[in-house]
């Protein structure tokens, strides 16, 4: 019994970790970027939205579709405007890149926002189904993280701004001679990452504390997802976050806390030795 | 040949403006050599995987970090300083050995996450490891005992050392069949593989030289501060740090990671100084500014091509618009 | 990779104008004022710390200055304080104490918050036998390393944990179980090793007792363990942020107890803001609460002085950081006065020798630098409120346990 709850615990904790992914391994995957300011857009989509609830007192969801507006619209700009500039270079260079990024937008929040811990105070209180509990905030959590991927995932499948990432994605040249247009299908692509973050950042803000000093977690907890579900996958996104979120919940019952995140790390590392593919064996650019 | 000749005559007046600087210039600016010539030791260092051989390792951390503990481990049971550090640097470089035959399968982005989780894995045991590394709590070392000058002009004579050793080593390896065969494996790896050269045996050779000195000063610095922790000793910042030095001076090369630690340092040291609050978002732009337009690094400098960067978002994509 | 000879050009003309402007010596301060250094982690993730002792400092500067300055044999002198941004970075601290002793010559220095980043400071203030005064460090790990020069305004920990598993047995005599969850880190794990020592020895069973990791996003697995141990007294340690999360999880999880005891939280305001309703009920140790009424040496003759000054200044409640950095500096001061000169070893001599009474209580250090024990205060958050439990003579409200 205490194993089912330590189970409903990780699925409802990797659904969370899930939408933290799935931006970031689209951009991975896509544009072939190490996107270090993930971390930083989601804690910035969690000052939006608390700013948003205690100045105008606007509901999280209803400030979700701004905040993710909003970013896509700065995640766009970024990469028209700057990144575009290396997508072709080698992996260092655009992880020092973004990296640099990440440390002027870490330190305008840091200053401007200050790393105090703010909370959207919604205390939904928790919902006991035959013994086993659920937060009621954590479980809209996932089932917005489930709603947020399932609509990427039909939109990469579906509309034609989707298929033309995913031709982007398997062969640029190819695509191109197609018609379309590279540069805005990547401007389009590191926007929807950026939109993801910040709606995470909105879903998060109701979860977790909004602090900057979270930014790293968070990325670190996006590197993990993406190494065991795969990238540039929804799917894979999604398979690999519940992976995590499970492993780091049961890890923590048996080897006690000090010890769960240790075991997210080593696993990641032992898959990227042995299948740095991930589960859903998706290849990402080498 | 002129230019190799004129780099060790750079590289000497360089070390010897750090080591005079106890005669003309305040303590702190003789820590800031020390400094100096630490990190251009962990810049020299990660030279070897990350410019020679074209591998973005994110490792200097863990290294530098282990290096630190076994110093500090092997100074608190009794083993006299100068023979801890080298445990320390037998330590890391076994390490590295070990773990590079296993990494360094992986390749580009791959092996730079590979890399990074390295730091944070190693960081997570230590610091849950209490009963022998203190955990949280940190190490003591025994200090060494004298007046701020003395202690300031040992550890000053120390770094310089090893920087000159690293730098001797770089020197050999770049003028080395070794070396040759690293910068091989650069431009194309499976080229190289099949002209004969042991691929796997020269990477895993990088990999153990970027470690092997990170380790000495990692010990040596433990000795100088006399307290370590897990999140400062194993600390991204610094492991990020590094590869931007080399790239800032011209990655590959022999006096570009001397070069680009010198630079970058300074720059911040004038950054932070003067600017509180947004030190780091000018430490990010200077990062943003210097992938634009010096891909060569300084030592690349070339104002024609700047001019050209920047004419660039007039040209038309390649692509079909 | 080629070189071109403008690439050594600039890269040697731009390295020696960095050198040049990097080390070029600041202009030289006048000669007539007392100096005190602070490394401040102004930035980076011990900012908000950081904040608060500089509120506190720059308080008493404004006071002293106010008043003509420090009375050294005397004559008055200002007081002035110069202050580096350390960006929460240790190799740093270290860096910018040297750079305070050595480049712009302070005479007495106030170390950061954190007890890592005062071990740092305090070995290179030891080594310049320069005088150094932590306002934020409360564990005896961080005294251990024999200085002569660090001075510690905070009490030791050891003092917290005797009188409230006291109390707390007092006021629930049915108290057998206790759960102890710490954080991984100096300070946290000290208290919550600390409690679950006291416990044991007053005879209690402690159920559980484990650390979690720094940057522990989810406490479900520990707080399930502990809600399946049944406990009468939930003891928990972090900072502010894992405080916040580990007691919204423990809601969610619907993990209740007769008494829950966070540390430090409820000492500090953003904690209640951070909680609402989820706050009330939550029990922890403190350093000082406004609710004293010492009155002794200083710019603030009584705690009242003090505690009004910050209230109508910052318009919010002072916690123990800033009370303890505000009596740093005000000891500082005192041991000056009583040397009657800034000489930094007649200053030491004087502040080992200690024993005032100040608006934060009575300072007297022990051997190893830290101000002797004492009854530290207990509280418990009522209605959003702060009420003192204990000790007797300063108390305005009793422990409500947690239905």
């Amino acid at each position: 019994m205490a194993y089912l709850q330590t189970l409903v615990n990780g699925i409802v904790l990797g659904a969370l970790y899930a939408c933290l992914a799935v931006g970031f391994s689209l951009v991975w995957g896509v544009l072939n970027i190490v996107n270090m300011l993930h971390g930083s857009l989601i804690v910035l989509g969690g000052y939006l939205t608390f700013f948003a609830w205690q100045g105008y007192g606007i509901y999280p969801l209803l400030a979700l579709p701004v905040v993710a507006l909003l970013l896509f619209a700065l995640g766009y700009a970024l990469q028209l405007a700057v990144i575009n500039r290396v997508v072709s270079e080698p992996v260092l260079t655009t992880l020092t890149l973004t990296f640099g990024l990440d440390l002027i937008l870490y330190n305008f929040m840091t200053v401007y926002y200050t790393a105090t811990p703010r909370r959207v105070t919604l205390d939904l209180g928790a919902i006991d189904i035959g013994g086993i509990v659920m937060p009621v905030d954590r479980l809209f959590g996932m089932l917005l993280a489930l709603v947020l991927t399932a609509l990427l995932y039909l939109v990469m499948r579906r509309s034609r701004i989707g298929r033309a990432i995913v031709a982007v994605r398997m062969d640029s040249a190819a695509a191109a001679l197609m018609g379309i247009r590279v540069n805005r299908i990547y401007a389009v692509t590191f926007g929807i990452g950026a939109l993801m973050a910040g709606a995470t950042g909105v879903i998060f803000a109701m979860v977790y504390p909004v602090t900057t000093n979270l930014a790293g977690i968070y990325l670190g907890k996006a590197f993990v997802v993406c190494v065991i579900g795969g990238l540039g996958s929804v799917p894979g996104a999604l398979a690999g976050g519940i992976v995590l979120g499970v492993i780091e919940s049961f890890a923590g019952q048996f080897f006690g806390p000090q010890h769960a995140l240790t075991v997210g790390f080593v696993l990641m590392l032992v898959l990227l030795v042995v299948k740095p593919t991930g589960l859903t064996g998706i290849k990402g650019y080498e | 040949m002129m230019t190799r000749r004129w780099h060790y005559v750079l590289f000497v007046v360089w070390v010897l403006a750090l080591a005079t600087t106890p005669l003309w210039a305040s303590n702190y600016i003789v820590r800031l050599a020390i400094m100096i010539a630490m990190y251009t030791t962990l810049t020299l260092s990660w030279n070897f995987i990350g410019g020679f051989t074209g591998y973005p390792s994110f490792s200097t951390a863990a290294f530098f970090g282990l290096g630190c503990y076994a110093g500090a481990l092997s100074q608190r049971s009794g083993v006299p300083m100068v023979l801890a550090w080298g445990i320390a640097t037998l330590f890391v470089g076994a390490f590295a050995a070990a773990l590079g035959a296993i990494i360094l399968r992986l390749r580009g982005h791959y092996f730079a996450i590979g890399s990074i989780g390295i730091v944070e894995v190693v960081r997570l045991v230590v610091s849950s490891w209490g009963s022998l590394t203190g955990g949280g709590d940190g190490l003591n070392l025994p200090l060494l005992s004298g007046g701020p000058n003395a202690v300031a002009r040992i550890f000053l004579a120390v770094m310089i050392a090893i920087m000159v050793v690293t730098f001797v080593v770089t020197v050999i390896v770049d003028r080395n069949r070794f070396g040759y065969g690293l910068r091989c494996i650069q431009q194309n790896e499976d080229a190289a593989d099949m002209v004969g050269v042991d691929t796997t045996r020269y990477k895993v050779i990088a990999y153990f030289l970027s470690a092997l000195f990170c380790g000495t000063v990692g010990a040596a610095y433990a000795s100088w501060i006399g307290y370590i922790d897990p999140n400062d000793s194993f600390s991204i910042i610094m492991t990020i740090k590094v590869p931007v030095m080399c790239l800032l001076g011209g990655p590959g090369t022999v006096l570009g990671p001397v070069v680009g630690t010198a630079a970058f340092t300074l720059l911040e040291e004038v950054f932070w100084a003067n600017f509180l609050d947004y030190n780091r978002a000018i430490l990010g732009a200077v990062i943003v500014v210097l992938i634009f337009f010096l891909p060569g690094g300084l030592l690349g400098l070339s104002y024609r091509d700047i001019a050209a960067r920047i004419a660039k978002p007039h040209r038309r994509p390649k692509t079909a618009s | 990779m080629h070189f071109t000879t403008t690439g050594y050009a600039s890269a040697i003309i731009l390295t020696a104008g960095i050198a040049v402007i990097a080390i070029s010596p600041r202009l030289a301060d006048a000669a007539d004022v007392v100096k005190f250094g602070a490394p401040l982690a102004l930035t980076g993730s011990l900012a908000d710390e950081a904040k608060k002792q500089d509120v506190a400092w720059k308080m008493w500067l404004a006071k002293v200055n106010a008043a003509g300055g420090i009375n050294v044999g005397g004559k008055k002198l200002k007081a002035e304080l110069v202050e580096y941004d350390y960006q929460s970075d240790g190799q740093r601290a270290g860096q910018l104490a040297e750079k305070l002793i050595t480049s712009d010559k302070v005479d007495f220095l106030l170390s950061p918050f954190g007890s890592g980043h005062t071990k740092i400071v305090a070995t290179i203030a030891e080594r310049y036998e320069t005088p150094v005064v932590a306002c934020a460090a409360s564990s005896e790990s961080v005294f251990d390393q024999n200085s002569k020069h660090l001075f510690g305004t905070l009490s030791p920990n050891a003092g917290m944990f005797g009188p409230m598993v006291k109390l707390f047995q007092e006021k629930l005599p049915t108290l057998k179980r206790v759960a102890v969850l710490g954080r991984d880190d100096v300070f946290p794990k000290a208290m919550a090793q600390g409690v679950s020592a006291a416990a044991k020895a007053a005879g209690l069973t402690v159920v559980y007792d484990q650390l979690y990791a720094v940057g522990t996003m989810d406490h479900s697995a520990a707080l399930s363990a502990i809600k399946a141990g049944n406990p009468d007294w939930i003891y928990v340690t972090g900072y502010t942020q894992d405080l916040i999360l580990v007691r919204k999880q423990m809601s969610d999880l619907g993990l209740k107890a007769p008494i829950v005891t966070m540390v430090a939280g409820p000492a500090y305001k953003e904690y209640i803001d951070g909680l609402g309703n989820l706050a009330n009920g939550i029990t922890s140790s403190s350093w000082w609460h406004q609710a004293t009424s010492y009155k002794g040496v200083g710019v603030w003759p009584t705690t009242e002085d003090f505690y009004k000054e910050f209230l109508a200044k910052e318009k919010s409640d002072p916690d123990y950081v800033h009370a303890s950095c505000a009596a740093a500096a005000v000891i500082l001061q005192d041991a000056i006065e009583r040397a009657g000169t800034t000489d930094k070893k007649k200053v030491r001599d004087e502040l080992a020798k200690t024993d005032v009474t100040t608006f934060y209580g009575p300072v007297k250090f022990s051997a190893n630098g830290m101000n002797q024990g004492r009854d530290l205060p207990i509280i418990q958050v009522q209605d959003k409120q702060i009420k003192v439990l204990a000790p007797a003579d300063i108390k305005n409200g009793d422990l409500s346990l947690i239905k």
